[in-house]
């Protein structure tokens, strides 16, 4: 299967409701910062918001027009979006004010804290930062949000996301003058290849154990 | 010979119940509401659109219970919001749809961080397209003529139903196999309209 219709089905399953907690919020921002991506949503959307004007129709019985009204709050009524909102920062704050880890040098990581299967969390890199060859046991899912990063499939830029399984093996690191911000999602264990590629191996490994 | 009169009378019950409202309407009716908080308004959407997302919830397995209490707050949401609908951007219909969708989401999550309501109204912000475009219509034109019946029915139970592939096989009695392959090279037929 290639990226395109990987990327796809994410959008689709995005639109059906079918995606966690994790893969929602990206999804979510990839349609917040790639027009193309929100595009294509639409489209689905469309399609399916179609069956509901055909669905053999079932009356509630305990609810009325009245108490939809009364059980709107004045907060809800005066609702107005800010003008920096992402589905991003609305959860976890700016950006720029999180408590990073530093995992190595040049590179810092932040876990958005959800109970989901997924692993969701925001990768920092400074400029030049590097990540060791490596391949996923699972599929690993990137979203640039700013800055840029490459690796040797090319450049990817904000908005863009990429896509990893075990087939790929790939050594990406920051190539904008002011670094690169990702949102990550990991569906299991990256493993390592090279220099020190077994002490890292052996510190997933353990660190499975505390999950 | 009755019984089938009886169903027939039953269907066009149904027919004449059912109430139809094109998107203009739908755009009258929410204009209304968020211009003048016209409640009379309110009530004739409400009478439009709760049977359907109550059907809808009830198509995805939740309870009667959850089905009206969500069916409630999905239409609070309209009330609340219907100022930030732009009939430029969407069709009616699909704003609400994605309001009921999101609303399902919502309800599975696991963890309750801060602003859940918020979600709503994730759909104004990234549809930074509009829904009359040239290129999204003609899209959308294009993959409903080129599905056939059986494909558009495999896309509504599987994406909009959310049934999973083994109870669509069991339900139309074909194999698990072809449900499989049947929704691959459906997706794969719509893809060839989305690049």
């Amino acid at each position: 299967m290639n990226t395109a219709a990987q990327k796809n089905e994410l959008i689709f399953d995005y639109s059906s409701g079918n995606l966690g907690e994790a893969k929602s919020l990206f999804v979510s921002m990839y349609l917040f910062l790639n027009s193309v991506a929100a595009k294509k949503a639409s489209i689905f959307d469309n399609i399916l918001a179609d069956n509901l004007a055909d669905l053999d129709e079932v009356a509630p019985k305990k609810i009325n027009y009245k108490d939809c009204i009364t059980a709107t709050s004045k907060e809800n009524l005066e609702f107005k979006i800010s003008k920096n909102y992402t589905p991003l920062t609305n959860l976890i704050g700016s950006i720029d004010k999180l408590k990073w880890k530093s995992i190595y040098k040049g590179f810092r990581e932040f876990n958005i804290p959800f109970h989901d299967d997924d692993t969701i969390k925001l990768i920092k890199m400074d400029p030049g930062t590097s990540v060791p060859l490596h391949s996923h046991n699972g599929k690993e899912y990137i979203l640039v949000i700013n800055g840029s990063f490459c690796d040797e499939y090319g450049e990817y830029k904000k908005g863009d996301m990429q896509i990893n399984d075990q087939k790929i093996k790939h050594n990406p690191s920051a190539c904008d003058t002011n670094g690169c911000v990702c949102l990550s999602i990991t569906e299991s264990d990256v493993i390592f290849f090279g220099k020190f590629a077994s002490i890292l191996n052996l510190f997933t490994f353990i660190k499975s154990f505390f999950k | 010979m009755f019984l089938l009169l009886y169903h027939y009378i039953i269907v066009l019950k149904f027919k004449i119940n059912k109430i139809i409202m094109d998107n203009e309407k739908l755009i009258d009716l929410a204009t209304k509401i968020s211009t003048n908080r016209d409640e009379r308004a309110f009530s004739e959407l409400f009478d439009f659109l709760a049977p359907k997302i109550n059907a809808y919830y009830l198509k995805n397995n939740l309870s009667f219970e959850q089905s009206e209490e969500l069916t409630q707050e999905v239409l609070s949401t309209i009330w609340a919001k219907t100022n930030l609908f732009d009939p430029e951007r969407s069709k009616f219909i699909t704003w609400v749809y994605t309001i009921a969708r999101n609303k399902k989401i919502d309800l599975h999550r696991k963890t309750k961080i801060k602003k859940v309501e918020d979600e709503d109204i994730r759909h104004f912000l990234y549809q930074n397209n509009k829904i009359n475009d040239y290129e999204i219509g003609l899209s959308i034109d294009k993959i409903k003529k080129e599905l056939d019946e059986n494909q558009k029915k495999l896309l509504k139970m599987s994406f909009f139903e959310q049934k999973s592939h083994k109870k669509i096989a069991e339900e139309l009695e074909i194999p698990l196999g072809t449900v499989k392959s049947r929704i691959r090279s459906t997706l794969n037929k719509m893809q060839k309209f989305l690049s």
